[in-house]
């Protein structure tokens, strides 16, 4: 028999899990925006020193599963004397990941902006990096935001893994419930229902965000 | 300043000595040579692909040449005996010089007319924000615009486009303005409102080499005229005698083409 009733206990349990995930997406978002952004300019930059270890890292982290990722992160960093423990070490790990893709996206917004662009920044003086901040980033940003906000919608269920891990985000508060009340169908529709929540917040954020550069950045 | 040196005669403004450019084996600049005089307004004309751009590039260093030298008021712009480093500073403050207006505009499509005007001076220059408005709306005022400093480069003519680019690479107070066909991409009509400013721009004083199709405006505008084809400047006379009595047979050839 199927028993929601119960739910309304445990209610808060998986609220405060689903907080934790909240708090691990938003600081991998963070972070793995800056990931992103370097290894994007990083790969664009003529000196070989700085393109290949970004095109490394590019290829390394779409290339593996995220799981063993963290697994080698969490259980493998300790051999070699790097120890982050659980929450850390999941932060990290998702960072990472989704600095790759993100990596890739921006830097597909960037060589969409068009060259002439470019020309016209130097040509008035500025230096690579002035051009880049201030003439092309700004318009790459209008192109990149939509498949950046899906990757941070992806990023958000994929915080789930990091159960394996033993960080006690809203899978593993749903797994530990289940554990002393053998109610795994109600908890899990549960936590379907909270990892929805967050991610349709975090794709209705998405439309807004996308409003707004489009009002200031018109082409 | 030396003594010796208000005895000589005037420096010119631009100096380019057996310019070279080549991409793999194919040479486009095969050694150019060139003195513009300060003020002077030099028309650049020849066949598409004779060139012409590529040695407007050069000059601001869009381009690197693959050999000879150019020189703006006697300093060397291709120093290639720099340190990387020193080089990037030397290009940029080289750039602010020499500014230049592109074919296709290429105004910065985020940022409003006056934004985009007042960027590089506030960016670059670090100039004091008030000092850069106010000389912005007089440029802006100066090309025909002061109407449209709050509108977006979208909402704009290809003219008016046109005349923003150029006050935009003015803000800088180049010494030297480099035209790349700057009427070419638009509508027939709109052609005399930004010949108008740089006809205007000319009799300022302003540097200018002009790469342009407009013959009438060479021979109104320009103090000389030098046609290119493959690389090489063919032919260097007045805007009269190019024109009206050209020595080269590749230059008849041409002008005959264009003045049909
Ligand atoms: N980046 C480039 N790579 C290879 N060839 C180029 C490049 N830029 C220009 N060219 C070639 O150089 C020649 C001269 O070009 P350009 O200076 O643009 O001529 P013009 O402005 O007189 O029409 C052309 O044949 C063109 O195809
Ligand atoms: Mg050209």
């Amino acid at each position: 028999m199927l028993d929601w009733t119960i739910i309304v206990h445990y209610f808060p349990f998986l609220v405060s899990g689903a907080l934790l995930t909240l708090q691990i997406s938003v600081l991998s978002l963070i972070l793995g925006l800056a990931f992103g952004l370097t290894a994007a300019l990083c790969k664009l930059a003529a000196n070989p020193l700085l393109r290949w270890p970004a095109v490394f890292y590019i290829w390394l982290i779409r290339s593996t599963p995220l799981l063993v990722q963290l697994f080698i992160i969490y259980f493998g960093f300790p051999q070699i004397g790097i120890d982050l423990g659980p929450f850390m070490s999941g932060v990290l790990g998702l960072a990472l990941n989704v600095g790759a893709y993100n990596a890739e996206t921006i830097r597909g917004g960037i060589i969409s902006v068009p060259k002439g662009q470019t020309e016209a920044a130097r040509s008035l003086g500025m230096s690579g990096a002035q051009a880049m901040r201030r003439i092309i980033l700004p318009q790459a940003l209008r192109i990149i935001i939509p498949p950046l906000g899906n990757n941070f919608v992806i990023l958000i269920k994929d915080t789930s893994l990091v159960s394996t891990i033993t960080v006690v985000e809203l899978t593993l508060t749903a797994q530990r419930l289940i554990g002393s009340t053998y109610k795994p169908f109600e908890m899990y529709v549960m936590a379907a229902v909270l990892y929805a929540v967050l991610t349709s917040a975090a794709s209705m954020l998405l439309v807004w965000v996308e409003r707004r550069t489009r009002k200031e950045a018109r082409a | 300043m030396t003594p010796t040196s208000s005895t000589r005669p005037i420096d010119p403004m631009l100096e380019i000595r057996s310019l070279q450019k080549s991409y793999g084996q194919l040479n486009v600049l095969n050694g150019v040579d060139l003195k513009v005089a300060p003020r002077e307004v030099l028309v650049i004309i020849g066949p598409s692909g004779s060139g012409k751009s590529t040695l407007l590039r050069c000059i601001n260093h869009l381009e690197e040449p693959t050999g000879g030298q150019i020189y703006l008021e006697g300093e060397l712009i291709n120093d290639t005996g720099r340190s990387r480093k020193d080089f990037e500073k030397h290009i940029n403050h080289i750039r602010c010089q020499v500014g230049m207006v592109f074919q296709q505009f290429n105004l910065f499509p985020h940022m409003t007319v006056l934004e985009n005007v007042m960027e590089a001076p506030l960016l670059v220059l670090k100039k004091d924000k008030t000092t850069v408005r106010d000389n912005a709306l007089e440029l802006l005022g100066k090309v025909g615009l002061s109407d449209k400093t709050s509108a977006y480069p979208s909402m704009l003519s290809g003219g008016q486009q046109q005349r923003v680019a150029i006050a935009r690479a003015l803000a800088m107070e180049p010494k030297v303005m480099l035209f790349d066909e700057v009427t070419s991409a638009l509508d027939p009509e709109l052609v005399g409102d930004v010949l108008r400013v740089m006809e205007d721009l000319a009799r300022d004083g302003m540097t200018m080499l002009v790469v342009t199709h407009e013959m009438g405006f060479a021979e109104k505008v320009g103090d000389r005229v030098i046609f290119m084809a493959d690389g090489v400047v063919v032919e260097d006379a007045s805007p009269q005698a190019m024109f009206s009595n050209p020595q080269e047979r590749r230059t008849r050839q041409f002008l005959k083409e264009v003045l049909k």
